[in-house]
């Protein structure tokens, strides 16, 4: 009997493997791997759904997969925006190389589905490359100099990023003897050494890029920007989420920065509270003069991981307590909305550089008079991203304040308000210019099929999750507990 | 007899508007059919409100069963124990039914005022979505569903004042080219709806920051419970020096909402809006918000200190001392500037500020006073009578600038004889408004007044009293200006080309002077009061207090309400009322000398003019301080941080050091060539893209990538250092 987290992973390399053979036959439809892909990755999702309901062992996987519902949460979140992404690929990427296209989507996803339950050093090391590679390539999927420009600047990055995390991991192995992270970080712990801190700092700055954690975070508005916008939505709402899956896993071993350095300053909670406010701070304060959407939602995403360090914050400051708990929760709860919101915002902006083909916020004016919906879609995300209640990102950023609202780092739950309504600056001001001011031309523009559907789907998370969170929450509140224990 | 209602009424009163704002939109291809939903839903969102009222009209207090699933509480997120809930005692009775009637008859007005406006679909659609989420403000049990319902009136407040997404000149509000401070004083309805929409917000951040610091210290959100808990909350904020801190925090979700001073220039702009929403959201009902806030928090504050032993009322008389400051500040302020506005709304909206400055003074000397129910009832007097009076006074001001065809009461003038219902309406709206007795608003502010005098704050009764004298001049100087003397030549010009000055449709006049009536009606019946306690008005209002005040305390003691009026106090402001009425019925009404006669060329008098012209300059330097400053740093972060500040890192990259510049050669060599070789294949587009990075772009950020890792470890060992530890442990 095979288990139903075998069978999402079976789905999705023969769907990897098997597309590019459609490249062989002349005659096929443009569309077919499109349809093709979101097939695979809609029976995917449902597989996945069943594991995480009911996880079992995974018989042929021996220590590298943990098969709790952490992993499941950044598994279904990881596939369902790669899913949103391959419907609205079907009507925005076109061309002779679309079933590499599809193919490498699928691969990436692969990626995602194994980094979230990898409990091995070796296997995160290898589902993080299988995610990388074909994002690289996808960035650079337009034959465009804007394009390939952001997918070098991100392969170098990403390499670089990919070189520091291995380094952290021969490290580790080193000190410890062993790859599988429990045991990593049950050694770091008991025998806390100066090149343990350091292993853990690596691992930080190696997450820290694809989390978009300033400073790791320079290449996030190029490359989103030049990338194709589909792509950009993939990276900015779920390979990004995989950085935190990774984090998150590894995370247990920050309590040994503190007992090296047996210093109150440099604590583990310090560190991620002066990131946090320095991404959050330096996304939002970007993100008012931008020019470009693109580069506009990429300093927005960037603002967004700042919040979610917070959980780090609440969790490394008193691991084990109930706002730890709380903190990962709020991180797990954001984590999902931030994918649906961003990643729905990012698609509505992929149809409009597609309709109208420009991204410059000169392109937004009286948006609503010309694709109604789109303006509707992106009105709805930027309210969730503001945290405007009751929409979903209200929630989560309410529980990430709250876990760190009593205690020493009041501060930055305050931080994070006023950066909250900071942002609403900007996101307001968005609103305000595609309903309020003149569009350059008033010719109604048409909003294919699955855009639509995509938009609706996320839309009504969007709101839903809004009116009733409780669910989420306590999903998000279950799957934070198995990790803690 | 008192019949029960289930507690499903109560919640249909803000659900049903919601419904039929999804009607609206649902129906924005009908034509003008969604319009008549919304406002058939706000309609039959007062009927429902009004099942509260009728218990509370013969002396009872509302009977609310509470019935599954709309149980008057409902566990909302059980995760945090959070529950929502919705009131039904007295005073959230009388509340409700204020909004939901004067909302209902601006509603209505809309109707005629918006059919020939091509987006009414939206504009009905926010209305209603604003009516229901004002109510959820009311309703609300707790901090958190009233916040939700906060945010959600600011939303459509933004998106209504600026209805006028064209921003044509006529619809601007202010001059153009009229400047303060070299800042520009003339905006655009988008600015405006922007600018209503950040200065609330400033407010709302304080706030949600009070709020979650509450929810820290009780574990609730729920006023109820906030109440109960022996106030051991209260204890530890005290301890902690935190209780006036946060209730000033809460406080300053109101000074935004409610425009009270320092946060109050946005509503003097948002009059760019269309009429009825001046007079529904920035007359009626959401700048009402702020004193529903303070006035559902600070019973809370004022009986946990009293009913403890060890704090008494004294912990938290700083903060109702500052509610009431700013409260009497903001109302002579805002009364000072509309004696010298010549832009009709915009006079309205000064005086609307003023008004509420005398609500948020009457709640400020409950928490002085020793009886607490009599401010709280003041304030509730105030707020009823004004939304009836103000929200007449702007929807008459709607008819007369279209009669007009001008907004600046200069361009009126004569207009008594063309439009004598909507006169009528307007004098007894501005009659009310003044203070001068029958109307409700005498006996109104004379509750706010006597609550002042009787706490033994006597400063906080002269600036009260002043601003009665300021308010009654300029009210009658608008009402003067509009209706007495010759027409002005503008009008006269408008008329020779053939647009006649006439009364508006019944549909438009129907609403405000049913408005003008209930104003009369309730003064006369608080006149009769004097002699028939039960028709005392003033004492049910102080009942309807207690009931609230009992909802959350059930076994406080307080003074039996009583409906009499103070004779040196009334008196006082009498006297300053009339003097302040003579001097504009003498100059603007009888026209028998120009004001100009007053003011000058120079001189101390043109200076004070030019003050209050130019709002006390406060605007102006706000916009200098918090707009263009923030707009010039973000522009400096993002040039010098993101882009100089790289290349001056690059260029001090020998000074960081061995380590650093080791770092950026390693990245050349193994990195950016490796990848280069790798990549060379992609072809000649490439090759371009590679010489955009040898501009050094990606140079720097793997560079920053380095310094960021080399950054974190320096930090840990000079920790392990100071520590005490060698660096390289076992």
């Amino acid at each position: 009997m095979i288990d139903y987290l075998t069978g999402a992973i079976v789905i999705l390399a023969g769907a990897a493997l098997l597309l590019p053979l459609l490249q062989l036959s002349k005659r096929s439809s443009e569309k077919l791997p499109g349809y093709l892909l979101s097939l695979a990755l809609g029976v995917a999702m449902v597989f996945l759904l069943m594991f995480t309901i009911n996880p079992t062992q995974v018989s042929w996987s021996g220590n590298l997969i943990a098969p709790d519902k952490l992993g499941g949460i950044f598994a279904l979140v990881t596939v369902g925006v790669t899913l949103a992404v391959a419907l609205a690929s079907i009507d925005y990427q076109k061309g002779p190389s679309n079933p590499v296209y599809y193919s490498l989507l699928a691969f990436t996803a692969l990626g995602m589905v194994l980094l979230a339950y990898a409990q091995d050093l070796l296997l995160l090391f290898v589902s993080w490359e299988l995610m990388s590679l074909p994002t690289y390539v996808l960035a650079g999927f337009d034959k465009k100099i804007r394009s390939n420009e952001a997918s070098v600047k991100y392969a170098i990055i990403g390499a670089m990023s990919s070189a520091v995390i291995l380094y952290a991991i021969s490290l580790a192995y080193g000190l410890t003897g062993s790859t599988q992270i429990s045991q990593v970080v049950q050694q770091f712990v008991n025998h806390p050494t100066a090149l343990a801190g350091v292993a853990t700092l690596l691992f930080v700055a190696g997450f820290g890029f694809k989390m978009s954690i300033v400073p790791f975070h320079m290449w996030i508005p190029d490359a989103y920007e030049g990338a194709p916008t589909t792509i950009s939505t993939l990276l900015a709402a779920a390979t990004k989420k995989a950085g935190f899956i990774a984090a998150i896993r590894v995370l247990l071993a920050i309590t040994t920065i503190y007992v090296v350095t047996q210093s109150p300053l440099f604590t583990m909670a310090n560190v991620f509270a002066v990131l946090a406010v320095l991404t959050m701070t330096l996304g939002n304060v970007s993100a008012l003069t931008q020019k470009s959407m693109t580069r506009l939602l990429a300093y927005s995403s960037i603002a967004q991981a700042g919040y979610m360090l917070i959980g780090f914050v609440a969790f490394s400051n008193a691991p084990g307590s109930a706002a730890a708990s709380l903190g990962l929760t709020g991180t797990i709860f954001h984590v999902i909305n931030h994918s649906v919101m961003k990643g729905v915002a990012f698609l509505a902006a992929a149809l409009v550089a597609m309709q109208l083909r420009r991204s410059d916020l000169k392109a937004y004016d009286g948006l609503a008079r010309r694709m109604p919906l789109t303006a509707f879609t992106l009105a709805v995300a930027f309210l969730g991203l503001a945290g405007v209640p009751p929409l979903s990102g209200f929630w989560s950023k309410l529980i990430l304040v709250l876990s760190v609202a009593n205690g020493p780092y009041a501060w930055l739950a305050l931080a994070a308000i006023l950066n909250s309504a900071f942002s609403l600056g900007y996101y307001a001001w968005l609103i305000k210019r595609m309903y309020i001011d003149d569009p350059e031309s008033t010719e109604k523009v048409k909003e294919p099929f699955w855009f639509v559907m995509v938009f609706a789907v996320m839309v009504g998370l969007i709101i839903g999750i809004g009116l009733f969170p409780q669910q989420v929450i306590s999903f998000a509140s279950s799957a934070a507990s198995s990790f803690v224990g | 007899m008192v019949f029960a209602i289930p507690s499903y009424f109560v919640w249909l009163i803000f659900i049903v508007p919601y419904v039929g704002a999804l009607v609206t939109l649902a129906l924005r291809k009908a034509g003008r059919l969604g319009d008549f939903a919304a406002v058939a839903s706000a309609f039959v969102s007062a009927a429902f409100a009004f099942t509260m009222l009728l218990p509370v009209l013969e002396g009872h207090s509302p009977n609310v069963t509470s019935v599954p699933p709309l149980a008057t509480s409902i566990p909302w997120i059980s995760g945090l124990g959070i529950t929502v809930g919705v009131l039904t005692d007295s005073y959230t009775a009388i509340l409700t039914n204020i909004i939901a009637w004067v909302s209902f008859l601006i509603i209505l007005y809309s109707l005629e005022y918006m059919k020939e406006d091509g987006g009414h679909n939206r504009y009905f659609f926010f209305v209603i979505l604003f009516i229901g989420s004002m109510q959820l403000i009311i309703l609300s049990d707790n901090l958190l569903s009233l916040f939700v319902g906060w945010e959600m009136v600011g939303l459509c407040s933004f998106a209504l004042i600026g209805h006028y997404w064209k921003d044509e000149t006529k619809d601007w509000v202010g001059t153009p080219g009229e400047k303060a401070l070299g800042e520009e004083q003339a905006y655009s309805p988008s600015h405006a709806g922007m600018k209503a929409f950040v200065m609330t917000r400033i407010g709302d951040v304080a706030m949600l920051a009070g709020i979650l610091i509450l929810f820290y210290y009780s574990g609730t959100f729920n006023y109820h419970a906030l109440a109960g808990d022996q106030g051991l909350w209260f204890q530890h904020l005290y301890s902690n020096g935190l209780l006036v801190p946060v209730g000033l925090l809460i406080f300053g979700g109101a000074v935004g909402k409610s425009a009270q001073f320092p946060l109050h220039e946005w509503l003097p702009d948002a009059m760019a809006g269309p009429a009825p929403v001046s007079a529904l959201i920035h007359a009626a009902t959401m700048v009402k918000a702020g004193v529903v806030l303070i006035a559902r928090i600070a019973p809370i504050f004022y009986f946990i200190a009293l009913s403890d032993p060890n704090l008494g009322v004294g912990t938290v008389q700083p903060f109702f001392m500052t509610v009431a400051w700013i409260g009497a500040f903001t109302a002579i302020l805002a009364a000072s500037q509309a004696l010298v506005g010549f832009e009709l709304k915009k006079i309205l909206a000064y005086s609307t500020v003023s008004q509420i400055g005398y609500m948020m003074l009457a709640v400020g000397v409950a928490g002085l006073s020793t009886n607490f129910a009599l401010g709280l009832s003041a304030a509730l007097y105030q707020l009823m009578s004004h939304a009836i009076f103000k929200a007449c006074l702007f929807l008459a001001a709607g008819a007369l600038i279209h009669a007009a065809d001008s907004k600046y009461i200069s361009d009126m003038g004569g207009m008594r004889d063309k439009m004598k219902l909507t006169f009528a309406a307007v004098m007894i709206a501005a009659a009310s408004l003044s203070g001068i007795p029958p109307f409700s608003g005498f006996w109104s502010k004379d509750a706010v007044l006597g609550a002042a005098w009787g706490s033994g704050q006597y400063a906080l009764f002269a600036v009260g009293a002043l601003t009665a004298g300021l308010t009654a001049f300029y009210s009658f100087r608008m009402l003067g200006m509009v209706f007495y003397g010759d027409r002005s030549k503008r009008l006269a010009q408008v008329e020779a080309e053939g647009h006649h000055v006439h009364e508006p449709s019944p549909i438009m006049w129907v609403p405000y002077s049913i408005l003008a009536g209930v104003t009369v009606v309730i003064g006369l019946v608080a006149s009769a009061g004097l002699v028939i306690p039960s028709l005392n008005v003033d004492a049910t209002l102080q009942a309807a207090a207690q009931s609230y005040i009992r909802y959350l305390f059930p076994n406080v003691s307080m003074a039996a309400p009583s409906g009499t009026v103070e004779a040196i106090p009334a008196g006082l402001t009498l006297a300053i009322v009339v003097i302040g009425f003579f001097a504009a019925a003498v100059i603007y009404m009888a026209r028998r000398t120009p004001p100009t006669r007053f003011v000058g060329e120079t001189g101390f008098m043109h200076g004070l003019y030019n003050f209050l012209e130019k709002r006390w300059y406060i605007n102006a330097v706000y916009y200098k301080v918090f707009v263009n400053a923030p707009i010039a740093f973000s522009r400096w972060v993002s040039d010098n941080f993101d882009y100089k500040g790289l290349f001056r890192v690059n260029e001090a990259g020998s000074t960081l050091g061995v380590a650093a510049s080791g770092a950026s050669n390693w990245v050349d060599v193994n990195i950016i060539d490796g990848a280069a070789n790798g990549f060379s294949e992609l072809g000649q587009s490439l090759s371009r893209a590679f010489r955009r990075l040898q501009t050094g772009v990606v140079e720097q950020y793997a560079l920053l990538f380095a310094v960021g890792i080399i950054l974190l470890i320096a930090f840990m060992l000079v920790a392990m250092w100071q520590a005490g530890q060698g660096v390289f442990l076992p």
